[in-house]
């Protein structure tokens, strides 16, 4: 359950979430709040999947 | 020396020293069909990131991403996004596809049908279908060609001489080192590619801008609405841009020579690790939304498909001669390596599942590799026939590769998680599903801002499930 619940999140922040974060403001190194929302999303995705090996000890 | 003649040799010092360093890496393997096709099931974690980036990452994704960010802005991202979902599913999926293929020794992805649900039948449609989408695939790919070569000489060559030669160059260089060759090629490309990206997100706005974060600034002066999605079911708005990252990040791992890659790995964990480690290079990819904002700015006014073209243009107008040569180099190799992959992969469906298992053709070893090379020419001839002779036809049939790789993923998902589900039902949801998009593609049609593909994705599930619960299943244990 759990690792479903982690798989989810990112997925979840890239699609469903676009709607509440599609604003130019607050931005971080110029780039609207969108951009690096979904920049930052792609870049943590592999500490979710990380985790859920962990969580299978595959690693 | 000329500025054409100085960028395009050191576009084909690129493409066919790649090309040799690729040969040299495969120079004492012997190719039996499992080597010949999936690698020998032995690619380690790196060498499998770099085939499987290789092959997905083509010239349309990284001159596409910036065309869409200078023709439309925000939604470019939806690239950023279906790549961070899309490996969140392949860490599940790819391991259990690659643990079937093990198993039961496959060689393609029809195979993986025929074997799942027991069907001869399913398995040669599949195949059909795959090696229908391919061809045009692997046209688009010398279209791509065709508009580098045409920057880096200047306009002053058609180029359609040097596309067909070095095209055909490459069919002869499948044709002896197979997947494992391809892998090789990938390691060269991905590094121009990922240096080409760099200097297109980053040195291009910091030359004209002083800082990519200074040159956002100026769009959201002078371009506003470009940095955020229009609302709701508006065309390219939220609606659209949600489906879209969820429809790309299904069919992501579905390309016909997606399969053999995935088969490729050594191990399950193999593929975890690399589902892992992709997005990284996904995120990178958001320096090509710079670069497309970036040419927006300084060469305005590109309309319709020339778009694709914004950030070459740049690099041709303001930088010497030698950097448009290594620029379209990388963008030459992410034609070509994605197009040898997929020679490959229409050359082995028909080679395994039209001529070996419908017909009964070349079912040895020996005779099984020799058929596909000789398929790898073949193929490659036939596309190579569309691209001169019907470039518009090649726009219609690549609906079907867009719309069509999607249409796999149920039948594969219901494999291990719905043992009901049957042949003729997966079959009939692939039929329905293409059924649906193809005509709402063509025309254009986004009912209520939905990506077409969506819906018919939809449709597609909903025939299986029915039809599932109205026929028997012939399945074994997958």
């Amino acid at each position: 359950m759990l690792r479903v619940l982690l798989a989810a999140i990112p997925i979840v922040a890239l699609t469903f979430a676009v709607p509440l974060v599609n604003r130019v403001e607050p931005r971080a190194f110029g780039m609207p709040l969108l951009l690096w929302w979904t920049v930052a999303w792609v870049l943590v995705t592999p500490a979710f999947l990380w985790t859920i090996g962990r969580l299978e000890r595959r690693w | 020396m000329s500025g054409a003649a100085v960028a395009l040799a050191i576009v084909a010092v690129v493409v066919f020293g790649t090309i040799a360093f690729a040969l040299n890496g495969v120079r004492r393997i012997k190719m039996d069909p499992s080597q010949y096709i999936v690698g020998g099931r032995s690619f380690g974690t790196l060498f499998l990131w770099v085939l499987l980036a290789g092959e997905i990452y083509t010239t349309f994704t990284f001159l596409g991403i910036a065309g869409l960010s200078y023709s439309q802005g925000a939604p470019a991202f939806y690239v950023m996004a279906y790549g961070g979902c899309a490996y969140v599913i392949g860490y599940f999926l790819a391991p259990a596809v690659w643990r079937v293929a093990k198993e039961k020794n496959l060689l393609t992805g029809p195979d993986f049908f025929e074997t799942r649900y027991n069907s001869r039948a399913l398995g040669v449609s599949v195949a059909l279908l795959q090696f229908v989408m391919v061809v045009p695939y692997v046209a688009l790919q010398l279209s791509g060609l065709q508009i580098l070569l045409r920057i880096a000489g200047y306009g002053a060559y058609d180029a359609t001489a040097a596309v067909s030669i070095a095209f055909l160059v490459l069919a002869l260089f499948v044709f002896t080192a197979g997947l494992r060759g391809t892998a090789w090629a990938s390691v060269v490309k991905d590094v121009f590619v990922l240096g080409a990206v760099i200097f297109a997100g980053v040195a291009i706005p910091i030359r004209f801008f002083g800082s990519p974060s200074a040159m956002l600034n100026r769009v959201l002066q002078v371009h506003p609405q470009m940095l955020v999605l229009p609302a709701g079911s508006a065309f390219h708005g939220t609606v659209w841009y949600v489906s879209t990252v969820l429809l790309s990040a299904i069919g992501f791992y579905m390309g016909p020579h997606s399969w053999s890659a995935v088969y490729s790995a050594r191990s399950g964990d193999t593929l975890r690790r690399n589902a892992m480690l992709l997005p990284l290079y996904q995120g990178f990819l958001a320096l090509m939304i710079f670069a497309g904002m970036s040419a927006v700015l300084i060469h305005p006014g590109l309309k319709g498909t020339a778009v694709d073209q914004s950030f070459l243009l740049v690099v041709q107008h303001y930088y010497p001669s030698w950097v448009l040569g290594l620029i379209a180099g990388a963008g030459a190799l992410a034609a070509l390596v994605p197009a040898s992959a997929l020679l490959l992969a229409g050359a082995s469906v028909i080679t395994k599942n039209v001529a070996g298992d419908a017909f009964g053709v070349a079912t040895d070893d020996a005779s099984r590799t020799l058929l596909t090379r000789v398929l790898v020419i073949v193929v490659a001839l036939l596309a190579l026939g569309v691209w001169l002779t019907a470039q518009k036809t090649v726009v219609e049939l690549l609906l079907l590769y867009y719309n069509g790789v999607t249409q796999f993923m149920p039948g594969t998902v219901a494999a291990f998680l719905w043992k009901r589900a049957t042949a003729w039902a997966v079959g009939a949801g692939i039929a329905v599903g293409l059924a649906v998009a193809i005509p709402l593609a063509a025309s254009n049609v986004t009912p209520w801002g939905i990506n077409a593909g969506f819906l018919a994705l939809i449709a597609n599930v909903a025939v299986m499930m029915t039809v599932s619960l109205g026929t028997r299943p012939r399945t074994v244990d997958a």
